[in-house]
């Protein structure tokens, strides 16, 4: 499924939901928050969130700031 | 419970209680060690962290771990990197689900020569935000009448700057601090600028509710003596406001010993 992830084009074998497409991007347990077209999507939700062809992802963690 | 909170010195803010009158944050620390227990010195209990996309590939430096297992922290996101209100919610939203905190410290400066924040955005985001229910905390330039606005949309806190970010200049914006103090009805938060724990002591001095540092802790020479230093400072300056400063001549002199001839009998 072609996506757009962080603003690449991304081609995800798994996407079933947010969740597997983060295990198959190696970010399954780390502390990031996931927006989807948008929209913040609760870490709680993820499982069941599912994806569609054209999806616009971008994935977020916490850094240092002032 | 507000007895208590008069004798421990406690401030409220949004509905939440704290004792320190310090706020840390967390950029420019060189390591993750370092910012650990510069934040555990400090004696911080709200603390500052900024968003960022993870990469494709994805980095171990994990900066913030550590920092969520302190117990008695609450992280505060800011938006920085937002050039505008959308930009800024969305920061706000994003953060709120990865913190788990309502704080969301709203920071929008477009302009990387003087990252000054712009009025006009942080209004409109503070505006939105206070009204999703979250822990408003502006950072904005240090004028009265948009602390006076920011107040009225329901903003948790004011956070003038002191100078420009990172510019050690201090508290460059104290008249403007002073005007904001006077008809404010949330707790004052000097952000930005301050270099040396002697200011953020004169901002506690003059009334302000407390003060955020970075840059004046993070490139120290020792990071973790000095935040150690800047919390004295807050409490001492905190100490004095409460004490009641001395007045002021009038710039004559007023002896504080008597003026009669030196060691002459009285009378004589």
């Amino acid at each position: 499924m072609k996506l757009i992830v962080n603003g690449e084009a991304y081609e995800a074998k798994r996407h079933e939901s947010v969740s597997a497409l983060l295990e198959e991007m190696g970010i399954g347990g780390r502390p990031v928050v996931v927006a989807l077209n948008d929209e913040v999507i609760p870490s709680s939700s993820r499982s069941a969130c599912g994806l569609r062809e054209g999806d616009r992802v971008e994935l977020f963690r916490l850094v240092g700031g002032g | 419970m507000e007895r208590q909170d008069k004798a421990q010195d406690a401030w409220v803010v949004g509905g939440h209680r704290f004792s320190s009158r310090l706020l840390m944050g967390t950029g420019k620390f060189q390591d993750a060690e370092t910012m650990v227990r510069a934040v555990l010195a400090s004696g911080a209990q709200i603390v500052t962290v900024a968003l960022r996309r993870v990469g494709r590939i994805p980095r171990e430096d994990d900066m913030l771990g550590p920092l969520g297992e302190l117990k008695g922290i609450t992280l505060m996101p800011n938006t920085s990197g937002a050039r505008n209100a959308s930009e800024a919610i969305r920061a706000a939203r994003l953060g709120r689900e990865l913190c788990g905190s309502p704080f969301v410290k709203v920071e929008i400066h477009p302009n990387p020569h003087h990252l000054m924040p712009d009025p006009i955005e942080t209004f409109e985001a503070a505006r939105i935000l206070a009204a999703e229910g979250f822990v408003v905390m502006p950072y904005m330039p240090a004028d009265p009448v948009l602390a006076k606005r920011l107040e009225d949309v329901g903003c948790a806190s004011l956070m003038p700057l002191g100078s420009a970010i990172g510019s050690g200049r201090g508290l460059a914006t104290v008249e403007m601090l002073r005007l904001i103090l006077r008809d404010a009805r949330i707790p004052v938060i000097v952000d930005a600028g301050l270099r040396s724990p002697s200011e953020a002591a004169a901002a506690l001095e003059m009334g302000c509710d407390a003060v955020l540092v970075n840059s004046a802790v993070a490139a120290a020479g020792d990071p973790v003596a000095m935040a150690a230093a800047f919390a004295q400072a807050v409490k001492a300056g905190r100490d004095a406001h409460r004490a009641g400063l001395m007045p002021q001549g009038g710039g004559t002199a007023l002896a504080t010993s008597p003026l009669t001839a030196f060691l002459s009998e009285e009378g004589q």
